[in-house]
């Protein structure tokens, strides 16, 4: 299901919004140095990326086949 | 301390509330006008006052939310950030906002320099966001359909607002031109060109996000816009060139694309998977309903004889579509949109240190729900004051004040909710205040 190496999962496709981004923020939060964070959700999040290119952390994006977005998130190596 | 959100690249919050808290104010001042002219108002579509009432709501009010919607919706779905927002978004506002009060009163008082004026004030108005827009757009690859029908809507727009222009001209005297003909195509370009392909540009989003309900199905998102852009542009090449038969057909065709969409969205809706129904849904519900009402209402016209000849059926099929349709769906969206910015930039404002409060509790539940009865109560007086003019045409106009100027307290409400939190912020981290 989910891409291997990922320490935490949110899956926000059932959430109204701005609870996928508050979640995603406070999952952030307790995020460890080397840990990543895979958010599920049902289409881009362009206003996330931008609050994660400003606190220092990096993404990657993919798109499954039944439309779910996956947002793998790391903080950015120093 | 929670993660800081960005919003350097979003519009700042006064570009788009300006919008947003002038659009009521012409409302208010359509009433005022029924108030004021009573039942004759509604003597047959062509009268200066039901004219006048036609773009104080379109250009007044429906033009004014959908922009400024739009300026908070490019960056979120597609990604596109607009250069200059506040900027842009001043010019507009003024250009719109004197544009839509000289057009009233040019059909009000038949002055050649009011159409004018008004043509050149929207004209710029509009020109200027399509072109701001646009650019913003222009490096987005189209690759879902509400990226594709927001790049439609802005062309379904520009012929809209340019006929508009064209039509003004004619009225100030200028040219003489096919005025009823050109009306036609304007109006459906208006209606479905630019409102209803913007509208299902938004709802691919909007109605799963928000609703809790399934995504639209891709044979319908993926075609809608451009069928319906080919559609008009052949209906009003057929139209031009006299081909009335396929000219007849053509417009259905493009009715029938909105009624599926309404029906879609209505069926959709019925998927949905939220526990308790709120506010935008109910006022989703009921434009959806009305656009089936006013799409059906006009098909039947150009198919049933003796139908077409009737004073109340464009009435009726007007009021259906702008204040079913269209008024109750912006003021369902205005009840998401004018919250969600008020929770975000508070957020942003906390700077992760102060959480900011609830969405929910912007505008009280109770407060939205009243409003929204306000309007449906208004909805059914002016379907009454389309059949039954003097009857209703007053008490509809007294209940349009009302349903505008609750509105209005709604929206004002959040901003002082919004004054209210910053200050509290403000006090608690003192360098909060310079950064916006």
């Amino acid at each position: 299901m989910t891409r291997p190496g990922a320490d935490v999962v949110l899956d926000a496709r059932d959430m109204e919004p701005p609870e996928p981004m508050v979640r995603t923020m406070e999952a952030l939060d307790s995020l460890g140095p080397s840990e990543t964070l895979l958010v599920l959700l049902p289409r881009e999040p362009y206003p996330l990326y931008r609050a994660l290119a400003v606190n220092g952390f990096a993404w990657q994006t993919e798109r499954r086949p039944d439309g779910t977005v996956e947002v793998l998130i790391r903080h950015q190596a120093q | 301390m929670q993660a800081l959100l960005s919003f350097e690249q979003a519009p700042p919050l006064a570009a788009p509330l300006r919008f947003f808290l002038t659009a009521p104010l012409f409302a208010i001042l359509a009433a005022l006008l029924l108030l004021w002219t009573g039942p004759e108002l509604f003597a047959s579509r062509w009268t200066p006052a039901a004219l006048a009432l036609t773009h104080l709501i379109t250009v007044g009010f429906m033009l004014q939310v959908m922009l400024g919607a739009m300026l908070q919706i490019l960056p979120v779905v597609a990604g596109a950030n607009l250069t200059r927002p506040l900027a842009v978004a001043t010019l507009v506002h003024v250009a719109i906002a004197l544009g839509a009060l000289l057009l009233a009163a040019a059909f009000l008082s038949y002055q050649p320099l009011a159409f004018t004026l008004a043509a050149a004030l929207v004209g710029s108005g509009v020109g200027l966001f399509v072109v701001a827009a646009g650019r913003s757009l222009f490096g987005v690859p189209s690759s879902d359909p509400t990226i594709r029908g927001l790049k439609t809507a802005l062309v379904g727009l520009s012929v809209t607002v340019c006929l508009g222009m064209l039509l003004a001209t004619a009225l100030g005297g200028s040219i003489t031109l096919p005025l009823l003909q050109l009306t036609a195509i304007h109006l459906g370009w208006g209606l479905i060109g630019w409102s209803s392909v913007l509208l299902a540009a938004v709802a691919y989003v909007v109605v799963p996000m928000f609703q809790m309900t399934p995504a639209y199905p891709e044979w319908f998102a993926g075609r809608f816009s451009w069928a319906v852009l080919t559609l008009l542009s052949a209906w009003s090449a057929a139209d031009a060139l006299a081909w009335t038969r396929s000219a007849i057909w053509l417009a259905a065709a493009a009715v029938l694309a909105v009624a599926v969409f309404a029906a879609l969205t209505l069926q959709l809706q019925r998927r949905s998977r939220r526990a308790r129904v709120d506010a935008t849904q109910r006022y989703w519900s009921v434009a959806m309903l009305c656009t089936l009402a006013a799409c059906t209402l006009w098909l039947a016209a150009g198919s049933l004889p003796g139908f077409a000849e009737r004073r109340e059926w464009p009435l009726v099929c007007g009021v259906l579509a702008l204040f079913g349709g269209l008024m109750s769906v912006t003021i369902g969206m205005l009840y998401k949109i004018v919250p969600f910015l008020v929770w975000s930039h508070l957020q942003n404002l906390g700077g992760g240190r102060v959480i900011a409060p609830n969405m929910n509790k912007v505008i009280a539940a109770g407060r939205i729900n009243g409003q929204m009865y306000a309007h449906f109560v208004a909805l059914a007086l002016l379907l009454g004051a389309a059949l039954w003019p003097p009857w209703f045409a007053r008490p509809a106009g007294l209940a349009l004040l009302t349903a505008n100027a609750w509105l209005l307290y709604n929206l004002l409400g959040a901003m002082s909710f919004y004054r209210r939190h910053r200050l509290a912020i403000e006090a608690t981290m003192p360098n909060a205040a310079s950064s916006r």
